[in-house]
């Protein structure tokens, strides 16, 4: 059975909390690898640290590029990025919940150009929060609070939208990331009624997964969601703060809480606080802990997953997982 | 028909609202009237759990879910008072963080005080010494008082002096030996992982991954077995035994019920002088530690022996106070509505409390606000006013639009007058009695926007806006930061 075999191992983790400024991220909320392995993460950041609202530039092999865009209304700016997303010419989309729109930026950075408004209108958001570019390189958005998706040429030209809020099949409430498989079935995290949806290339609906819970294979609003070649899925469940991974069928394989060890980034920055160091000596990172609340766990356990908001892979299926309050990815690959 | 209900009978029940809440809309009011007034304190005394969406609050403000930043801690716990169905609990809460003073800026991670919080909103109305035991294990406490430094053979004397002196008994009631001895008993009582904790604190360090949250851990290696004298009582006391032996003692609820007549009734004299100078009603704080040692320590039953004494229901109790800052600006919120999740009114919120000298979760010192007169000068008059200008501007927001219902209602059909609508605005948000120059400058002004009216749409419209510039100027008054 796939169940006894299947296994992911802890690899690596990138990241480092930038909340002044620096290597690393602050409050990110989504990101997206390109072919040439530069990954791109989206910070939130909060209002006391607002230069590092932004996109920042990392490798998986922890190189740091700096940052793309900024905090502000102007074009390229953003103030909530939630959502990225790479077409076929690696250009950058950005979803923005806060001010409604889509942004484009080019290979370089440049910014190509940003449409939406609010509303409920063909074309209008009111909370972009998933971004995916299907077979055809037409560009889903996750409109949330609209609970439904819309589907755009890569201009913004838009070519259709399917979903309603409820709790019915195809139906949503606050719906939030989206995912495609091979054979371009989509999968939607909707995320209040804690369940996935898959749907056909066209929007019609196929099965849904999970239950209100924090058992195998419950969910506690999941997030972001990955799909591998296989058509296992792995899901950020936001709320029960870990990430599970079910089969093509749904069925729960395993579920990862999070076991991260220090960045290089991190290192240098405790090798260079003696007081640091010497303290991390007899730091007990893992511990028994007075509380079932996953939140507070995450809180109090460094290596933990602590809003685990998205999930990635690479090209060579590696699983990447950004968690918002720890400011980091952690890779995990198959065994 | 709906039952009408008697001036003084209103002017009481608003005057618990305000007291032991945040005030309370015109819907709020009538429901407390029909119930009375003894039942709405068991009610208050009694709440149900709040229902707190804080998915939606974490997905959308993801700086409450780390609840590292101070504002964004503050703006949460503004956020929880605007929105509780439970107001007597959330003024607890102010009450106890004035007490039990612990501020985010030495522990640098708001959520620590948030913790905190959630532990006086679970246990603030419940049993002191449980209470009294909590808070000597609440890791933002030992952080704050440095009992994490407090060792067997090598005490930290400044969690065991000041659970005496301001969380307890007061000055005047113990020795410098019963300090001591006190801080023995805690030994041992500390975080996991102290040291590394304690120089991240130190540091006010975030990296390399964002804020560890604390827990308390008793390591029983590094707690003092040997004998000690505490109050008189000899043994190998431990912190369990001290909270006991602390809430026994006489001096115990005289010092919790003077606390609780300064923040509900009248205004006391600064802490520091409390051991030379008499209560203002020595007869209240007796009546309130009666029911403290009748009820087995419980503080829901000093809060209710309070309310419902004549020196509490008092007309001269009544506006006799000076509204803190938080205390404006919550009710202010809670009158206009509409605030289903944290926005950017409640940041605001927490600017402008700052701005008057109260920024929640950040108290100036382990003796918190003193209030009364401290809390306005003219600057801070102008913070106060200008906010609650600014949060009644929207005639959108539902709180506003019933306000505009009743006055509509009140029109029945005809013109009002501005001596009527003047009444009106004075009765929904107090109800406020103002001086004849005051009520003859509002009615001089409301003259000034014509006679309201509902006859059309444009009259409507244009009467909607008369209403909120009324109720903005209204809201400038003395007698509106008055509580």
């Amino acid at each position: 059975m796939t169940t006894a075999t299947f296994q992911l191992q802890y690899s690596d983790a990138v990241g480092f909390v930038a909340d002044q400024g620096g290597r690393g991220f602050h409050l990110p909320m989504s990101m997206v690898i390109r072919g040439d392995g530069r990954i791109f993460v989206a910070s939130r950041s909060n209002t006391q640290a607002l230069d590092i609202v932004g996109i920042q530039m990392v490798t998986r092999g922890h190189e740091f590029f700096g940052q793309i865009g900024g905090y502000g209304r102007e074009p390229g700016k953003m103030i909530w990025p939630t959502a990225l997303a790479l077409d076929r010419d690696d250009n950058l989309y950005l979803a923005d919940d806060y001010l409604q729109r889509v942004t484009i930026y080019d290979r370089d950075g440049g910014v190509q150009g940003t449409w939406g408004t609010k509303g409920n209108g063909s074309g209008e958001f009111d909370g972009p929060s998933g971004l995916l570019f299907d077979a055809d390189d037409n560009l889903l958005v996750v409109d949330h609070r609209n609970h439904r998706i819309q589907k755009f040429t890569r201009d913004g030209q838009s070519l259709g939208t399917w979903g309603a809020y409820g709790d019915g099949d195809g139906q949503f409430n606050l719906p939030w990331g989206i995912t495609q498989d091979r054979e371009g079935f989509m999968y939607v995290a909707d995320w209040r009624n804690d369940r996935i949806q898959k749907f056909t290339p066209d929007g019609d609906f196929v099965a849904k997964f999970g239950a209100s819970g924090d058992g195998n294979g419950q969910f506690n609003r999941p997030s972001g969601l990955a799909v591998d070649a296989d058509g296992n899925l792995y899901v950020a469940d936001w709320g029960n703060q870990r990430v599970q991974v079910l089969d093509a069928a749904g069925n729960y394989l395993m579920q990862l809480r999070g076991e991260a060890k220090l960045s290089p980034w991190a290192q240098e920055y405790v090798a260079a606080n003696a007081d640091e160091l010497a303290a991390r000596a007899t730091y007990v990172p893992v511990f028994d802990v007075d509380t079932n609340d996953a939140n507070e766990v995450s809180a109090r356990i460094e290596p933990y997953f602590w809003d685990p908001v998205d999930v990635v892979l690479d090209d060579d299926e590696r699983v990447y997982v950004l968690e918002t309050s720890r400011h980091r990815f952690q890779i995990y690959e198959k065994a | 028909m709906p039952t009408v209900h008697s001036q003084q009978d209103v002017a009481l029940m608003a005057h618990l609202l305000r007291r032991a809440g945040f005030g309370a809309t015109l819907q709020e009011l009538d429901h407390c009237l029909d119930q009375g007034y003894e039942a709405t304190v068991e009610a208050l005394l009694n709440p149900q759990p709040d229902a707190v969406p804080e998915d939606l609050i974490r997905r959308y403000h993801v700086d409450q879910s780390d609840l590292r930043n101070h504002a964004a801690g503050a703006a949460y716990w503004i956020y929880r008072m605007v929105q509780t169905q439970a107001p007597l609990r959330e003024k607890m809460c102010l009450f106890w963080h004035r007490v039990f003073a612990t501020a985010a800026t030495k522990l640098i991670q708001a959520r620590m005080v948030a913790n905190q919080l959630d532990m006086f909103r679970e246990h603030g109305m419940g049993s002191f010494q449980d209470l009294l035991l909590r808070l000597s294990r609440d890791p933002a406490m030992m952080m704050w008082l440095d009992n994490q430094d407090n060792h067997k053979g090598s005490i930290n004397e400044n969690y065991g002096r000041e659970i005496l002196e301001l969380f307890s008994m007061g000055v005047g009631n113990y020795t410098e030996d019963d300090i001591k001895e006190c801080a023995r008993a805690f030994t041992g009582w500390r975080v996991v992982n102290p040291d590394y904790m304690s120089i991240r604190m130190r540091n006010n360090t975030a990296r390399p991954y964002g804020y560890i949250a604390w827990q308390f851990e008793y390591d029983d290696t590094d707690h003092d077995h040997d004998d000690k004298t505490f109050l008189g009582q000899v043994g190998d006391l431990n912190g369990e035994d001290v909270v006991a032996i602390i809430c026994r003692q006489e001096a115990t609820p005289r010092f919790i019920a003077r606390h609780l007549y300064h923040f509900f009734v009248a205004d006391e004299v600064p802490v520091p002088q409390w051991p030379h100078t008499e209560p203002r009603d020595p007869q209240a704080i007796d009546l309130m530690c009666q029911a403290y040692f009748d009820s087995d320590y419980d503080v829901s039953a000093m809060l209710r022996a309070m309310f419902n004494a004549d020196f509490f229901k008092s007309e001269a109790a009544r506006f006799a106070r000076i509204k803190s800052p938080v205390e404006m600006v919550v009710g202010t919120l809670r009158m206009a509505g509409g605030l289903e999740l944290p926005s950017t009114d409640t940041y605001a919120a927490v600017g402008v409390c700052a701005a008057m000298g109260q920024f929640p979760m950040n108290p100036p010192s382990v003796e918190g606000w003193q209030g009364g007169s401290e809390w306005i000068n003219t600057g801070a008059y102008v913070q106060r006013v200008n906010f609650a200008s600014r949060v009644l501007s929207d005639a959108s927001k539902p709180g506003i639009q019933a306000i505009i219902g009743r006055i509509r209602d009140l029109a029945n059909g005809r013109g009002l007058p501005a001596e009527e609508l003047v009444d009106a605005c004075l009765h929904v948000v107090g109800p406020l009695e103002v001086p004849d120059s005051t009520r003859d400058g509002l009615i001089e002004y409301a003259r000034s926007w014509g006679d309201v009216s509902f006859a059309d749409a444009a009259s409507t419209a244009q009467s909607e806006r008369t209403i909120v510039a009324l109720l903005q100027l209204v809201v400038t008054t003395q007698e509106y930061q008055m509580v």
